[in-house]
């Protein structure tokens, strides 16, 4: 028997399981994506496939929209200018200055991450619409004319965006601040420089690419924002790309060519861009990154720690705090108010919520995606990554190229070309549950493996050698060595999976049936229908269990970082 | 525990394009302990790992214990995992979430041996590495050399026919180093277990080996136990690799063409009586004369196989020996002499050495 088992060798079982990956990651990821592009040429009759006519008429239509396309290159510019503005600031006052509480005020910098861009904006819309606003009314009350700010405006969507940007930005940049090597600035020091100069001649040119990497991710990220551009943007009639193909598609009857040619559109400037991000940072690696984990020395900075202190107290207040508030206001409101001797305190809305079958269901269907995917992906995900990370299967280059593809795909755009591929596709999962989950997968799969490959990488390759060695076969040894060295990845990915499924908005929006409603959605229908109570409660009840699985993942990485040294 | 045997012929390893081992052979013995020496990237630990099986090499065979294991010609190529050999890795690969007893039990527990069984054999491994007062700590915080001992007895705990090490010991430190080359010794000698293992350190080699094996960028220079290696070195990189040796240029002069005596002219009114531990073929260019085989003093020049005299450029004192930069008629030699036999800078001494310690290299 050993003969025989052992004979068996060139084309492995491996390279056949490799192969079947790779195909079935090329269906999910890249023939939406053909199909959309298909669609987007096709000016015949869009129900039909193949296309009986092709041309470029939709593409030209959109010369003619260019107001949408200035509209969009305005909010995500300025929105980037703001955000790197916060990063920035917050990361070298975090890592380059003696703050007080820093390892406290890092770890609340990070909250806003967990607050999606749907919250914020349907909180600042009633923080700052115009004369009913918190501010607007406070701002009234000093004795001022007219209104301070206007949360229905270009500028009050790139702040709600640039709110929740901004950690992503914070974090890109002290992750560069803080893998640079002291010792690049300290011989400059003992060369005779001092500190402003070290500053302008060695830290900044050295943090550069970091910013320029971050600003570059960030920007990507505004080009493909849609809730902030729904909620603050449809009422002033300020429309941007995504909220235009939503249009396209919801206005009766739906123009799907226009939908498919702006998100091809919006795509490839998307992909474009995070393609510079992918050779920026690649050249920016050899700069500062060596490696090695360092405490930067913090600079004395006298009375301007206090002032750096509050402002990145002010972020944490304005971007999860006062939202966070302001919802919980409202949601116990009759009437959504914020003069309070007016307000009627009730709890209808949450009895609405929970009571509410349509509502209910939608809830429960986003459990049940959450655990589900979360489960049920994450394990596909740690096979993925031990193909990638892990064996030498031929093809693995390609593999983890196409699962991080997505993450260049605007979630609305993908949540298009989803709907236009499984309308035609006779295996009928449409408007149920299982194509959610099969979307909710694909779009996450760059979030799910990055965490895992962050701590594959990290596990020397002979730990699983030994166990090899030792006799263990590759079941045994996965699930002996590998999987439990893997664990607090596991979890990691398992949690963020879960967060980031309980909020999907954008590739729901387009895939929701009758029988299949989750909750972003449902929050958006009901602020449609102009309860901005509910869709309160609402936002509150999702960014609840999305709280309470951060501190499960919180909790879990401070045990495992006890555990494995 | 008994051993296996190891035998390897015309191996061959690359990398992509890159060629890694360039078809060698060698055998290992019952019970013996062979090491492969050589710098980093001359394939020593690449031929390791095709005979664990965590390399697939592109040509030749390697059978352990009589088993064919890997041949190109009958395509055969046995997983690790069903080897049956045992290693012990250079980062020591100690599974950081599991206690001393788990990790040392692995191999036994894979065999699905009675529980009775897996708990003496661990005991039996523990105490031979004397970690048994550890042996329920977990293993993420144990120390370096305690991580050592324990992937040992991982290593020994299920009677494995053949134990490789990947440089086990480099990242101790000198000191520990020294302590585990002589209990590595000692175990290998008590358990019999046939060894073949991997260092780049030349002491560490021919302190603990039964037979050393130099290699160089791919291929064997030199197989020998260690007194041959240093004593009789075949090439100038083993010369120069192991040990510290003058190398010398030169011709010979009468065409001898039997191992043994022979004449080595160094230049003009220089000639050096050598020795030829290989049928000279004439075009020889090197002799090597080890540092410490060179005599110094200010004795008369009679009798001895050859003499010269010459002055002292530069004395370095290292403790355990003093090595003096001599200006000779050939050149210049270095010289190690005991820390007892002290000469200054400048002086003028005789030196003299054997007909034996003056190899005549073949290439």
């Amino acid at each position: 028997m050993r003969d025989r088992r052992a004979r068996l060798k060139l084309p492995s079982s491996q390279d056949a399981v490799s192969v079947l990956v790779l195909v079935f990651c090329c269906v999910l990821v890249l023939y939406p994506m053909v199909y959309l592009v298909v669609l987007s040429v096709n000016v015949g009759d869009p129900l039909t496939f193949p296309p009986e006519e092709l041309g470029i008429e939709h593409y030209q239509d959109l010369l003619e929209s260019w107001q949408v396309i200035a509209n969009t290159a305005f909010v995500a510019c300025i929105a980037t200018v703001m955000a790197i503005l916060i990063g920035f600031l917050a990361a070298w006052a975090l890592t380059r200055t003696q703050l007080p509480g820093v390892a406290w005020l890092e770890r609340l910098m990070q909250l806003p991450y967990y607050m999606t861009p749907l919250v914020g904006a349907l909180a600042w819309s009633i923080l700052a619409a115009p004369r009913t606003g918190f501010l607007n009314q406070l701002w009234h009350a000093v004795g001022a004319g007219g209104d301070l700010v206007n949360a229905y405006s270009a500028w009050g969507i790139a702040w709600v965006m640039a709110l929740f940007e901004g950690t992503v930005a914070f974090v890109m940049i002290s992750a560069a601040m803080k893998s640079m090597d002291p010792a690049l600035e300290e011989s400059a020091r003992v060369l005779g420089a001092g500190k402003w100069r070290v500053m302008l001649t060695v830290t900044l040119p050295l943090v550069l690419p970091g910013v320029a990497g971050a600003a570059v991710f960030v920007f990507a990220e505004m080009l493909g924002s849609f809730a902030a551009a729904f909620v603050l943007g449809i009422p002033a009639r300020f429309v941007v790309i995504t909220t235009a193909i939503w249009q396209a598609v919801t206005m009766y009857p739906s123009d799907y060519g226009r939908a498919a040619a702006l998100g091809i559109g919006l795509f490839a400037v998307m992909f474009l861009t995070l393609s510079l991000y992918r050779a920026a940072i690649r050249r920016g690696h050899f700069a500062t990154i060596s490696g090695k984990a360092f405490r930067p020395r913090a600079m004395q900075v006298g009375r301007l720690a206090w002032i750096l202190f509050a402002l990145c107290l002010a972020y944490v207040i304005a971007a999860v705090v006062l939202p966070l508030a302001v919802l919980l206001l409202t949601s116990f409101e009759r009437f959504a108010t914020v003069i309070l001797p007016q307000a009627e305190f009730t709890l209808a809305n949450y009895e609405t919520a929970f009571g509410f079958t349509a509502i209910r269901l939608a809830l429960t269907n986003s459990l049940i995606l959450g655990v589900g995917v979360a489960t049920v992906g994450v394990a596909i995900m740690t096979v993925l990554v031990w193909i990638i990370y892990r064996s030498r299967a031929p093809g693995h280059g390609a593999i983890e190229y196409l699962v991080m593809f997505p993450q260049a795909v605007p979630r609305l755009v993908f949540g298009l070309a989803l709907m236009q591929v499984w309308l035609i596709i006779p295996i009928p999962i449409y408007g149920t549950l299982w194509l959610m989950a099969l979307a909710y997968f694909t779009v996450l799969m760059p979030l799910g493996v990055r965490t895992l490959a962050g701590v594959a990488l990290q596990i020397d390759k002979s730990l699983e050698e030994c166990a090899r060695v030792c006799g263990a076969s590759w079941g045994y040894r996965m699930r002996t060595v590998t999987l439990p060295l893997m664990r607090p990845g596991i979890i990691a990915a398992w949690l963020l999976v879960f967060i980031a499924s309980v909020r999907e908005l954008g590739v729901s929006i387009f895939l929701v049936g009758s029988n299949a409603k989750v909750i972003a959605p449902s929050i958006i229908d009901a602020w449609l229908s102009s309860s901005s109570t509910l869709s309160s409660a609402l936002a509150l009840i999702q960014s609840a269990a999305v709280f309470i699985a951060l501190t499960i993942m919180l909790h879990a990485a401070r045990r495992y970082s006890r555990e494995l040294p | 525990m008994s051993g296996g045997t190891i035998e390897i012929t015309d191996l061959a390893v690359r990398y992509g394009a890159v060629p890694a081992v360039n078809g060698i052979s060698f055998t290992v013995g019952q019970g013996e302990h062979v090491t492969l020496l050589g710098p980093s990237g001359c394939g020593k630990t690449t031929t390791l790992r095709a005979v664990a099986g965590l390399e697939e090499p592109v040509g030749g065979s390697i059978r352990i214990d009589g088993e064919t294991v890997f041949s190109t010609a009958q395509r055969r190529n046995v997983p690790t995992e069903r080897r049956g050999v045992s290693m012990v890795f250079q980062s020591y690969a100690v599974w950081p979430h599991m206690s001393v007893v788990e990790n040392v039990a692995y191999g036994l527990r894979v065999r699905k041996l009675p529980r009775a069984q897996v708990a003496e054999a661990v005991e039996r491994a523990l105490d031979l590495v004397q970690m048994r007062s550890l042996a329920d700590r977990s293993a993420a915080l144990l120390s370096g050399g305690q991580q050592q001992r324990v992937a040992l007895a991982r290593a020994i705990a299920f009677s494995p026919t053949v134990l490789l090490f990947d440089e086990p010991l480099s990242n101790l430190d000198a000191k520990l180093r020294a302590e585990m080359r002589v209990e590595l010794r000692a175990l290998q000698r008590r358990l019999g277990v046939t060894s073949l293992y991997v260092t780049h350190d030349q002491e560490e080699a021919l302190a603990i080996s039964d037979r050393v094996i130099v290699m160089n960028v791919g291929g064997i220079e030199q197989i020998g136990a260690p007194e041959d290696i240093y004593n009789r070195p075949k090439t100038r990189f083993v010369a120069d690799f192991v040990g510290s040796a003058n190398l010398i240029g030169g011709r010979i002069t009468a065409a001898a063409t039997t191992p043994g005596p022979v004449n080595f002219e160094v230049a003009a009114g220089l000639t050096l009586q050598a020795w030829a531990a290989h049928a000279p073929h004439g075009n020889e260019s090197h002799v090597a004369i080890r540092t410490a085989y060179i005599d110094m003093g200010s004795f008369t020049p009679d009798g001895k196989d050859n003499c010269a005299s010459g002055t002292i450029r530069q004395r370095l004192f290292h403790g355990d020996f003093i090595q003096y930069i001599v200006h000779w008629p050939g050149g210049e030699l270095t010289v190690r002499r005991p820390p007892t036999e002290l000469f200054d800078e400048g002086a003028a001494v005789t030196l003299s050495f054997a007909r034996e310690h003056c190899i005549l290299l073949e290439g």
